[in-house]
């Protein structure tokens, strides 16, 4: 097999690995992601606790791979969110041209500008307190995906111009078809690849933008791991040359992010 | 001449309002969010009514939004910015003694990080190797994956300044973009006719390839800014450095509305400004 | 020739500058440490955050210091003072010949002006509002530049202890607040950067010598929020103190370097949670009557591991905590109350007597509805949230299905003090006082921060109608042991009814290196540096004299 060949399958293989240990949390693990072994904080990895015990004692691998369910199962529900949202505006943005063009770029500037931090921090405190973790979950990251899609507007505003400039577009619009034709032929097929690449960009920047909630202490509620919250355990540098097993959550994240770089489509991105 | 200027102005214009607006927008957001007129001060045991009173007053809006809307707006014309609600001094003030250290670690990221990306995206448009092409992907990937969190503690404990972090952060895209717009000009006709004619890599690079990239190099220049732009203030404020990310963060936790308001008109118009000078250069080129 | 005089004349010179040196008292040099916040004023009037505070401890001349090691009173500015019989009026004997750092004279009229300003409703100052006993105002006298007589229109309970807190300002220099009495005055400032406080020239106190205090020369602020960089930057060599240390970093620092860090023992702060009790609160029914009945809030108590928590979030750097007063406050500490015990089985025990059954793991109440609530603290707090955490998997024992939420301080703040919605809350209670005196509204049911149920009409309970009076009686004495026997049978209540359910009293943590010489950390805040102006920096050996 070739080198680039080779090294796509081994990033689907890790991936799906990656997927698959979330899905079936239960079958790998046989502890509970809350329960506290109090007698053992911050315990080194042994036979009883593979990768260790966090400051609380509760067991670190179990949490990992609930966390990769929380965070890998509910980020590409927000990618999907996002980008479809901006496939719809920046689809019509492009299309139609002129004040609508206009209008919808300057809302998705005024959205970008924005405090993002802050606009998350009031939603979270918006939210009824007596939600259950999972709703709590699952709101979070809709909003990720309510408040994610201005950036990936403008590529799909410029590839949707892109479109309405070409000269087969042109040709279809002369010849006459009607509006569903011309998007159920045209424009969708064309914009697809485009609003594909940008939900697979979009999947590891949502679990970037959660895990920086947690770290400040607002993401998914206790005790729920997700990446982010554990991601909090490696605040400390010098702690790390002394357990560098806490930082196995973020070598997940790093390597998971890596092998979606891998496989993502890269041509056809431009600014 | 006198069109041009015109449509300069119309543009200008178009940029005031819509910063205007982001300002106004922010300020509506802020005052319905909950903990809006709250201040820690008001768990002190020792504060007697009166003055509990006193600091519930001064955090309200007075006579309301929208009076609040004409006031700022009077405000902006006469060139004052309001007042802080918690840190009590005019909030030009604030932005005058923050914005030299953003503007600079902003600067000096961009810097970098062009110079790194440029560097990585030469590098592998001239030796096509998928070995090489992959190290990079790891090398950006990897930069990727890790939240600004991570990236401002890593800062701080190698004592790196700030726009090292930003660097950090806008390099993997600024690279990919880069990569991909090099790597079109390179697969076009006239570069393979260049190729079969015999002439060297280098010279094809330089005298083909980039002259031609020119154009949508430059229009990343607009979106480079922005993404570095919006890096600095969480990366300031995680690393607790004197810039305005910090002021901003900070002002966002206490809901100091006047601060915001005039923090993100300026963000607004940055980042209103860029994308019109991206896109104006854009269109010029069609 | 010419050359030769030049290099004469240099080694000369440097000759006499060596022996100046020599004849000059050890001093000089920068101590360096973090502030954990931006100071909002450097009006010491208008004090009402930690940093300012700081900021004023360093700079404020007071006419009467609380001696943050002994816990008593000692003459500052003021020579001797006597409060009258009916504890209404105290009268201040001023030392003589004493000047602001600007050079303007201190006199008497000083402390007028600063009691003037002070007590003006108008400012709206905390530290005024302490000194609030009753209606009407308060009146300065100046029978000569140095004697001031402080009349208040009625007794207050702990007065001189509240001085402490009154930095005077200048009523004449054109510095104004800037022109200070203590140590240090106010140089630069880089906002959002660093304070730098240059020593004072004219401060009145020397040491036993008879030299000038302070000994070190300058000191460096800086403002720094995040608590692990100023750990790392400690580390280094960059700080030489910290002040407040967290018990997580306490414990990697004691790892490597147990001589900088040190424990103070059992310090005032209590982290404390209590349930929202308030009849108006947006809450169902059936839980604004869990939450009121005592048995419910006693077992929940009994079931919560403090010994846990103390020793798993805070390394054992904490004591379990029962009572609003910590043990470490000698004088007001009720040592006769008897400790609970951690007893989940008594826990359920109490609840079937209040009507709750448990089965299959849930806790139901005698309506039939699963006990289940949320508790809310503020994020940004890592100990607060491991010890909810905890106190979640303590009470899933008992089969109470307790929820969390991290909310920013604001949305906190706004739920727990205008829209009650919220069933249980945990929070940290800075203590700066050892007199309970300053927490009257806390105890008051008419008062702001009772939190459980503040700004009653009239009290709810006849527990709390007890504590009122209590409180209001102990307010009028002068005699401190009677005082004393009052706010016992209050803790006694509180112990009893658990209105506030207190979880730890946390240790008084710093870190010092070892540049530094003289650092006696203490309970009491400023922890590290209350004796800032015996501080001497350089190993001791180097420096010869002692202490």
């Amino acid at each position: 097999m070739s080198g680039p060949r080779l090294l796509r399958v081994v990033c689907y293989s890790v991936l799906s690995a990656v997927f698959a240990a979330g899905l079936f949390a239960e079958v790998i693990t046989h502890y509970s992601y809350a329960s506290q072994f109090r007698e053992v904080p911050n315990a080194a990895p042994s036979a009883m606790h593979l990768l260790g015990t966090d400051s609380l004692g509760r067991d670190l691998f179990t949490r990992v791979v609930y966390g990769t369910r929380v965070s890998l199962l509910l980020a590409p529900a927000a990618a999907l969110l996002a980008t479809a949202i901006a496939g719809i505006l920046g689809g019509i943005a492009g299309l139609r041209g002129g004040w609508t063009e206009r209008t919808i770029l300057a809302f998705a500037d005024l959205s970008l500008a924005l405090p993002l931090l802050f606009v998350l921090v009031a939603l979270r405190a918006l939210l009824p307190l007596d939600v259950s973790p999972i709703l709590s979950v699952i709101a979070t990251f809709l909003t990720l995906g309510l408040l994610g899609w201005p950036s990936s507007l403008r590529v799909v505003w410029a590839a949707a111009r892109r479109l309405r400039e070409s000269d087969h577009f042109l040709f279809a619009t002369a010849l006459g078809y009607s509006k569903t034709r011309l998007l159920l032929r045209q424009v969708i097929p064309n914009l697809r690849p485009i609003l594909f690449a940008l939900f697979w960009i979009s999947i590891p920047l949502f679990v970037l933008t959660e895990a920086t909630l947690s770290m400040l202490g607002l993401g998914v509620m206790e005790p729920l791991p997700s990446w982010g919250n554990l991601l909090r355990g490696c605040e400390d540098f010098s702690a790390m040359a002394a357990n560098p097993w806490r930082l196995v959550p973020l070598f997940v994240l790093i390597v998971t992010v890596i092998c979606f770089q891998y496989i993502l489509p890269t041509s056809g991105e431009s600014a | 001449m006198t069109t041009w200027i015109l449509k300069l102005a119309q543009r200008l214009l178009l940029l005031a309002a819509l910063a205007v607006v982001g300002g106004l927008m922010c300020a509506t957001m802020v005052r319905f969010a909950p903990g809006f007129g709250v201040d820690e001060r008001e768990l002190d045991p020792r504060l007697s009514q009166a003055s509990l009173q006193a600091i519930r007053q001064e955090h309200q809006l007075g006579k309301g939004l929208l009076a609040y809307y004409g006031s700022y707006l009077s405000g902006l014309v006469r060139g004052d910015f309001g007042t802080s609600a918690f840190l009590e001094r005019p909030v030009g003030e604030l932005l005058k003694e923050r914005a030299p250290f953003t503007i600079r670690a902003v600067l000096l990221g961009l810097l970098t990080a062009w110079v790194t990306a440029s560097a990585l995206a030469l590098l592998t448009v001239r030796f096509p190797s998928w070995m090489l092409d992959s190290s990079a992907t790891a090398f950006t990937g990897f930069l990727i994956a890790l939240p600004a969190a991570v990236v401002a503690l890593l800062c701080v404990f190698l004592r790196l300044p700030v726009f090292v972090g930003i660097a950090l952060v806008t390099v993997p895209k600024l690279f990919r973009y880069q990569h991909n717009i090099l790597a079109q000009a390179s697969a076009q006709p006239f570069v393979l006719a260049a190729q079969a004619r015999g002439v060297s890599r280098n010279r094809i690079l330089f005298r083909h390839v980039i002259p031609v990239s020119w154009h949508p190099l430059a229009a990343l220049l607009g979106v480079s800014a922005s993404l570095a732009f919006g890096a600095a203030i969480p990366l300031e404020a995680l690393s607790d450095s004197p810039g305005v990310g910090q002021l901003a963060w900070q002002a966002a936790l206490n809901r100091d509305l006047p601060l915001l308001t005039s923090i993100t008109l300026f963000v607004t118009l940055l980042t209103v400004a860029i994308n019109s000078f991206a896109s104006a250069t854009h269109q010029e080129r069609s | 020739m010419r050359q030769r005089s030049w290099r004469f004349c240099l080694l000369l010179f440097s000759l006499c500058f060596v022996l100046l040196g020599r004849t000059q008292t050890p001093s000089g040099g920068e101590l360096h440490f973090c502030l954990h916040g931006e100071p909002k004023t450097f009006n010491p009037i208008l004090v009402d955050d930690e940093a300012s505070e700081n900021v004023r401890y360093l700079t404020g001349g007071v006419l009467i210091r609380v001696n943050r090691q002994t816990q008593t009173l000692e003459p500052s500015l003021a020579e001797s003072w006597k409060v009258s019989n009916d504890g209404r009026k105290i009268t201040f004997h001023l030392r003589k010949s004493l000047q602001f750092s600007d050079g303007t004279p201190f006199t008497s009229e000083d402390v007028a002006y600063t009691m003037r300003l002070l007590m003006d409703p108008q400012t709206h100052s905390a530290t005024g509002d302490a000194f609030r006993s009753g209606e009407g105002s308060v009146n300065v006298q100046t029978p000569s530049a140095d004697v001031a007589v402080v009349t208040f229109p009625a007794p207050l309970a702990g007065l001189e202890r509240l001085f402490d807190q009154v930095a005077i300002l200048s009523a004449k220099s054109p510095k104004k607040e800037m022109s200070v009495l203590g140590p240090y005055y106010v140089s630069e400032y880089k906002a959002g950067s660093y304070i730098l406080l240059r020593r004072n020239p004219n401060y009145w106190k020397r040491d036993a010598q008879g030299n000038r205090l302070p000994y070190i020369e300058t000191v460096r602020l800086d403002i720094q929020r995040n608590r692990d960089i100023e750990l790392m930057r400690f580390r280094r060599g960059e700080l030489q103190l910290i002040n407040r240390l967290d018990a997580e970093q306490f414990d990697r620092l004691q790892k490597d370097n147990a001589a900088a860090a040190r424990n103070a023992g059992v310090g005032l702060d209590a982290e404390e949670m209590w349930f929202n009790q308030v009849p108006s609160s947006p809450l169902s029914d059936y839980k604004k009557k869990w939450f009121q009945t005592a048995d419910f809030r006693r077992a929940l108590s009994m079931s919560i591991n403090r010994a846990d928590l103390a020793r798993i979030v805070y390394f054992g750097y904490a004591t379990p905590a029962y009572g609003p007063v910590s043990p470490s406050n000698h004088f007001w500490f009720n040592s006769s109350l008897t400790v609970p015990k951690y007893d989940p089985q008594g826990a359920l025990a109490l609840l079937a007597r209040a009507g709750f059954h448990f089965d299959n793991g849930t806790l139901k109440d005698s309506a039939g509805n699963r006990v289940e609530f949320t508790l809310i603290t503020n994020s940004g707090n890592t100990a607060r949230e491991k010890m909810a955490t905890m106190i979640q998997q303590d009470l899933a024992q008992i089969g109470v299905n307790l929820k969390l939420v991290m909310l920013d301080f604001p949305s906190l703040i706004e739920r727990i003090t205008r829209t009650f919605d919220y069933d249980a809350c945990l929070l940290g209670l800075v203590n700066t006082d050892l007199d309970p005196n300053g927490q009257m509204t806390v105890w008051l049911s008419s008062g702001e921060d009772h939190q459980w149920n503040p700004n009653q009409k009239s009290p709810a309970t006849p527990w709390e109608a007890e504590i009122d009076q209590l409180m209001r009686e102990q307010a009028a004495l002068a005699n401190e042991q009677l005082r004393k026997a009052k706010f016992d049978r209050v803790q006694q209540i509180v112990a009893e009814q658990q209105p506030f359910i207190y979880l730890v009293n946390k240790n008084a943590l710093s870190a010092v290196s070892a540049d530094v010489t003289g650092a006696a950390p203490v309970a009491l805040n400023p922890q590290a540096f209350w004796n800032i102006d015996t501080l001497r920096l350089g190993a001791a050996g180097q420096l010869g004299a002692n202490k």
